[in-house]
């Protein structure tokens, strides 16, 4: 028996949160005290079909019926329904989809399913998770991981053997569809696809997914199966409409959660404003730290999210060095990335459970249901970009009966200074949309080479676009396809499934590759005696502003410079240096409108559409500015040839007369800084990033011939974003006056309309009398 | 719809533009202008039937064809291949687990075309040669698909082909035409193989024998290495799947002749190759080991797997005598065991201490060596023991 770990004045959460709100420097930062009341669990029988074993072994583990959530999901999923179950974190989901694949296989040991998990670490949880329970149960049930990382002896054996195959969508993208004949077994006999982490599969990449999931139902055609999908989801606002899109049936939606919680604290702090006119703030990881060192202190187990890992390893440090050995034990706090095998996080899983772990510093690996045991209470260093993140981060901490605590302490982004600002946003009921755009042609016509790979294409088959005979005959025309008998027939070398990735829509990348490594021999030279490493890749719409000849590239908190671009390659060879300014390239934007979907006007008076477009960008100078005043020191010329980007973008443009009478100066900076304020609060409303959309704004715009905001997709062909944009336009509007009411700086800041300094003194001013407009 | 195909056009031009250019090969229209000047194949030994009929462009009235040709075994120079009754441990040397064959007429030499070399359900074979002994001929039948929507009736052929014969050989089946069979056999008639687990891989036997000596081990190397006939005109390996599509558009027999021919020469170097091993251990079983020390001692391996012990005393007593020191390290623990059987304690004992005298092998094979040293030293103190 270990010893327990002594705390100097163990108190208990209750008596530190009382302290917390009487302290009047921490109340300052306050701007929103929640408290959640615990909630009754809601249970419901077993099934009566359930295979008897089944509910036998659950009882032995002391789970004597199913919440109700669970009991709703096995009985859509035992009438063969789609289903998609939507509750939070710690709620039981596992079971929701483990129960039914179970139940089959008992009946049926031919039966077999797919689960597909969007990361190869949550795969490794969940096998663990499911072989216990296939052993408790007493049946013979092979289940086995099948990814980048399982090894070539043991592939034939998964492949005819494995019950249930786990993997993930790149592996069944280029690893398991286009292998289709040697997994005869599995597609013969496959009853339930699982798709866990629903959200996830979102943007360019869940509009992959949607095509990888085509492919593989096309494949089940073939082999005569139809599995029934069963989803989980972190809450959305269109949890249906995502499920639908992927599956393309009909999905039942299960989100009564039936699962008790015990009473929670959220608290929203906003670190104090250092610097007025810079509008800058206290930064979020010492107000973090701080906060986590309190709780951890007081015996609290804690754990703090950091948004990098460069932050992780800070804030550990940090932390360690607040409890140091041999009064402290040692591995009181432990880190925890991405990528930790399931022994590490079992061992730190025990370490909470016996008390010897009392703090874990954490990236955002954690986030996606990966399960070491709850907390009492939760730190989160900055906004983790949407509201689903967030529940989840914040779900860590939280058993099921007792009290538990979660911060979320925020940056000086706009979307940080948002949130924390109006709390309502994250406690209401998501405005999220989870969006995909399966028929984006550039995504499309990827999958569909693919698809004909996999099985030929029949001349009158659809896939996804109703314009799949026009891109088949072409094919046939390039001679990637070859039309006989009725069919189009795969007439390539190539193997299509590895010239595409699935995270990103094209592979036009620039690869950055640091050539620091000890004396290379000539810089920038392809040979580099073995040290060059890569260390990262951007798209090429970023490169040209990002990784321009002489440009100081920040990667990790280090700063590179760029030393040779090989543009035609796509390579940019960098080099770390140290060096006290930054560099900022001018980007010419010009937008050309090819099509315009929809117009409508708003009561605000603004003029809104949407539509298709040509983005020409062009990069000519850039310019050296001092790290901390911003100065001027220098500048030089980018020689690099004009980009085009052809896809969907939002624009809204101003009536004259709400700028009538202003000076050319004045509308252009209250158009720039209205710009900067929509498209940094245009990923409340999206799950995006702020990179995923482009900003171009014109005082006078050749289309509109007024003066025009646009905010583009950057994925080529675009995945949905600029029609959500248009539907929701007024909400983002009303976000933004929210905003700007509310922020705290005098005249312009990063965290609103962008900073003063840059665009001038009257930038805040000026937006303001634009979003007051009335009709 | 204009606007569509520009569009598709440029996702399309992209993609090209990302995939590795295959050597010789010019950007623009992607398919190769190679094909057309490879020179068409001086007509060697074996007589090549005239290529497909149908005339150009047109789809030909059946989607495929067999192409036949009887070669005398005479003109092939095999000396145990084909002729006889097959020794089953001849044919386990051959690479064959389980149960062998009876007759050389119930082995299926084999050798397909494809549309590409990596696998997966989207390559298709378009050409498999294949080649059987019956009577003083061997009979080569090359199935040719002269259209990719006739693979049902095409594989069904190959099946039927196939069946009746209990074994098949090959040069890099295991790895490669096999798999791509049993692709096949699912996509089209959703059927599996009846030879998978009958089958002679030549590669390994080969390379055995031959990779020491010659470096490479390719059919086309060991031509030249071993039959002493290298290939003058032949179209490169990389440009199969290329002629082959542009053939499907073009329809002009010239284009795929040459790939006829290949295939031919392939499934006919199979065979000889096949002969060659055969002959190699046939001789070494009747004491005439390899003069090549590495191939001498890999057929010393054989022969202990299949329990020829005689055999494998020649071979590594030959490959011990011709073989350079590292090699003479590497066969002694089993050439002393073999010794040490015989009753000659003496001399393993004398070989051992010299080899571990002149400080060979790795740290682990001196201790192994060593404590062989001590066990046979005990052995002979009790042998001259019980003598005196």
């Amino acid at each position: 028996m270990r010893t327990a770990v002594r705390f100097p004045a163990r108190v208990s959460l209750e008596q530190i949160l009382d302290g917390l709100a009487r302290d009047p420097d921490f109340k300052q930062m306050v701007t929103r005290w929640e408290r959640i009341p615990p909630r009754r669990a809601s249970y419901a029988d077993y099934p009566a079909w359930l295979d008897g074993r089944i509910s036998a072994s659950l009882r032995r583990r002391g789970i004597l019926s199913l919440y109700s959530h669970q009991a709703d999901a096995l009985e859509s999923t035992h009438a063969k329904k789609h289903t998609v179950v939507v509750t939070p974190t710690a709620s039981g989901k596992t079971l929701c989809y483990d129960l039914p694949v179970i139940d089959a296989i008992a009946k049926d040991p031919t039966a077999r399913a797919l689960y597909i998990f969007p990361t190869k670490a949550l795969a490794q949880d969940q096998l663990a998770e499911l072989e216990r329970l296939a052993k408790d149960v007493d049946i013979d049930l092979k289940t086995y991981t099948y990814d980048g990382d399982t090894p070539p002896a043991v592939r034939a054996a998964i492949r005819s053997a494995g019950h249930v195959v786990i993997t993930n969508p790149d592996m069944l993208h280029t690893g398991i569809l286009p292998h289709h004949t040697k997994w005869v077994k599995l597609f013969e006999n496959l009853r339930f696809v699982v798709l866990d982490e629903l959200h996830t599969y979102r943007g360019v990449f869940g509009s992959n997914v949607a095509n990888v999931l085509r492919r593989l139902r096309r494949i089940c055609e073939f082999y005569g199966s139809h599995p029934t999908f069963i989803c989980t989801s972190a809450t959305i606002a269109n949890p249906e409409e995502l499920a639908r899109r992927h599956v393309e049936e009909d999905v039942v939606v299960i989100d009564r959660n039936g699962a008790p919680r015990g009473e929670k604290v959220l608290v929203f702090v906003n670190p104090p404003v250092v610097n007025q006119s810079l509008g800058i703030r206290k930064s979020a990881l010492f107000t973090g730290r701080d906060i986590a060192a309190t709780l951890l202190a007081s015996g609290v187990q804690t754990i703090a999210f950091a948004r990098s890992r460069v932050e992780t390893e800070l804030l550990l440090t940090y932390l360690r060095s607040r409890f140091p050995q041999p009064q402290w034990p040692q591995d009181l706090i432990r880190g925890y990335r991405g990528g930790y095998l399931p022994s590490e996080r079992r061992a730190i899983e025990s370490g909470l459970r016996d008390g010897s772990v009392r703090g874990v510093v954490s990236t955002n690996a954690l986030e996606l249901g990966i399960d070491i045991g709850a907390l009492q209470a939760a730190v989160l260093l900055g906004y983790p970009g949407t509201i689903a993140s967030t529940w989840q981060q914040m779900g860590r901490a939280g058993r099921r009966e007792d009290l538990s605590a979660a911060f979320l302490v925020a940056t000086s982004s706009p979307i940080d200074q948002y949130v924390v600002q109006h709390p309502g946003y994250v406690l209401d009921r998501s405005p999220e949309a989870g969006l995909v755009n399966p028929d984006n042609l550039h995504v499309l016509v990827h999958h569909l080479k693919c698809a004909a790979f996999e099985i030929p294409f029949e001349t009158r088959e659809r896939f996804g676009t109703e314009d799949t005979p026009g891109v088949l005959a072409y094919l046939d025309e390039q001679g990637v396809l070859h039309e006989s008998g009725g069919k189009y027939h795969w007439s390539d070398q190539a193997f299509p499934a590895e010239t595409t990735s699935l995270r990103t829509a094209t592979n036009d990348n620039v690869v950055i590759v640091d050539t620091t490594g000890p004396a290379p021999r000539t810089i920038g030279s392809e040979h580099h005696d073995g040290k060059a490493r890569v260390i990262g890749e951007i798209d090429r719409f970023a490169a040209q502003v990002l990784l321009h000849e002489q440009a100081i590239y920040l990667h990790e908190s280090k700063q590179f410079q760029v030393e040779r671009l090989d543009w035609d390659n796509a390579k940019a060879y960098v080099r770390e240096v140290k060096v006290d300014y930054y560099t900022q390239a001018e980007l010419a934007v010009r937008i050309r409108v090819i099509d315009e979907f929809d117009r409508r006007a708003t009561q605000r008076g603004f003029d809104l559409a949407h539509g298709e477009v040509l983005v020409s960008t062009l990069t000519t100078i850039y310019k050296k500015l001092t790290m901390y005043t911003h100065e001027n020191v220098g500048w030089g010329k980018i020689h690099l040839p004009e980009l085009e980007l052809q896809t969907t973008s939002f624009w809204c443009s101003l009536p004259e007369r709400a700028v009538a009478g202003w000076p050319k100066e004045r509308v252009e900076v209250a158009l720039a800084g209205l710009g900067n304020l929509l498209h940094g609060l245009a990923p409340l409303l999206l799950m995006c990033a702020p990179h995923d959309l482009g900003l171009a704004v014109e005082v006078r715009s050749p289309h509109t011939e007024r003066p025009t905001i646009y905010l583009f997709d950057m994925t080529p062909g675009g995945i949905g974003f600029s029609e959500r944009l248009f539907k929701s336009t007024d909400v983002l509007l009303d976000r933004a006056r929210e905003h700007l009411d509310s922020c705290g700086c005098g005249t312009g800041c990063p965290s609103c309309v962008g900073p003063a300094y840059a665009l001038g003194n009257d930038v805040r001013e000026a937006v303001a009398d634009l979003l007051s407009l009335r009709r | 719809m204009n606007d569509l195909r520009s569009r598709i056009a440029a996702i399309v031009e992209r993609d090209r533009a990302q995939q590795p250019s295959r050597p010789g090969e010019s950007g623009g229209t992607g398919r190769n202008p190679l094909y057309a000047t490879v020179d068409p194949p001086a007509s060697g030994r074996y007589p090549v039937a005239r290529g497909p009929s149908a005339s150009a462009a047109v789809p030909p009235a059946f989607p495929f064809e067999v192409r036949e040709q009887r070669i005398a075994l005479d003109d092939l120079g095999l000396e145990i291949v084909g002729r006889g009754a097959c020794d089953p441990l001849l044919i386990a040397h051959l690479g064959l687990k389980g149960a062998s064959p009876e007759r050389w007429q119930d082995v299926l030499f084999l050798d397909t075309e494809t549309t590409g070399l990596s696998g997966g359900t989207g390559t298709y074979i378009f050409l498999i040669g294949v080649a059987h002994f019956a009577g003083n001929e061997l009979l080569l039948r090359q199935h040719m698909l002269l259209d990719l929507g006739a693979e049902k009736e095409f594989i069904e052929q190959l099946k039927a082909e196939i069946e009746p014969f209990r074994a098949c050989a090959s040069y890099n089946g295991k790895a490669f035409d096999l798999p791509i069979i049993r692709t096949r056999f699912v996509m089209a008639i959703r059927s599996d193989l009846t030879v998978d687990d009958s089958h002679l891989d030549l590669l390994h036997p080969a390379r055995r024998l031959w990779s020491n000596r010659f470096g490479s081990t390719t059919l086309r190397q060991l031509e030249e290495s071993v039959l002493d006939e290298g290939r003058t005109a032949d179209i490169p390996g990389w440009l199969i799947p290329d002629a082959y599509f542009h053939y499907l558009r073009k329809r002009d027999p010239a284009i795929i002749a040459p790939v006829l021919e290949h295939n031919a020469r392939d499934v006919i170097s199979l065979v000889r190759i096949t002969d060659r091993v055969a002959r190699a251990v046939t001789a070494a079983r009747g004491g005439r080991a390899p003069d090549h020390a590495p191939a001498a001692f890999a057929l010393a391996r054989g022969f202990e797997r299949t329990g020829e012990t005689d055999a494998a005393f020649a071979c590594y007593e030959s490959a011990y005598c011709d073989g350079d020191n590292a090699l003479r390290a590497k066969l002694a623990l089993a050439f002393a065991r073999l010794l040490e059987r015989r009753g000659d304690v003496e001399r393993a004992l004398r070989m051992m201490e010299t080899l571990v005298a002149l400080g060979l092998g790795s740290e682990r094979w001196r201790e192994q060596a060593e404590s062989r040293i001590r066990r046979l030293s005990k052995k002979r103190w009790r042998k001259l023991a019980t003598a005196s």
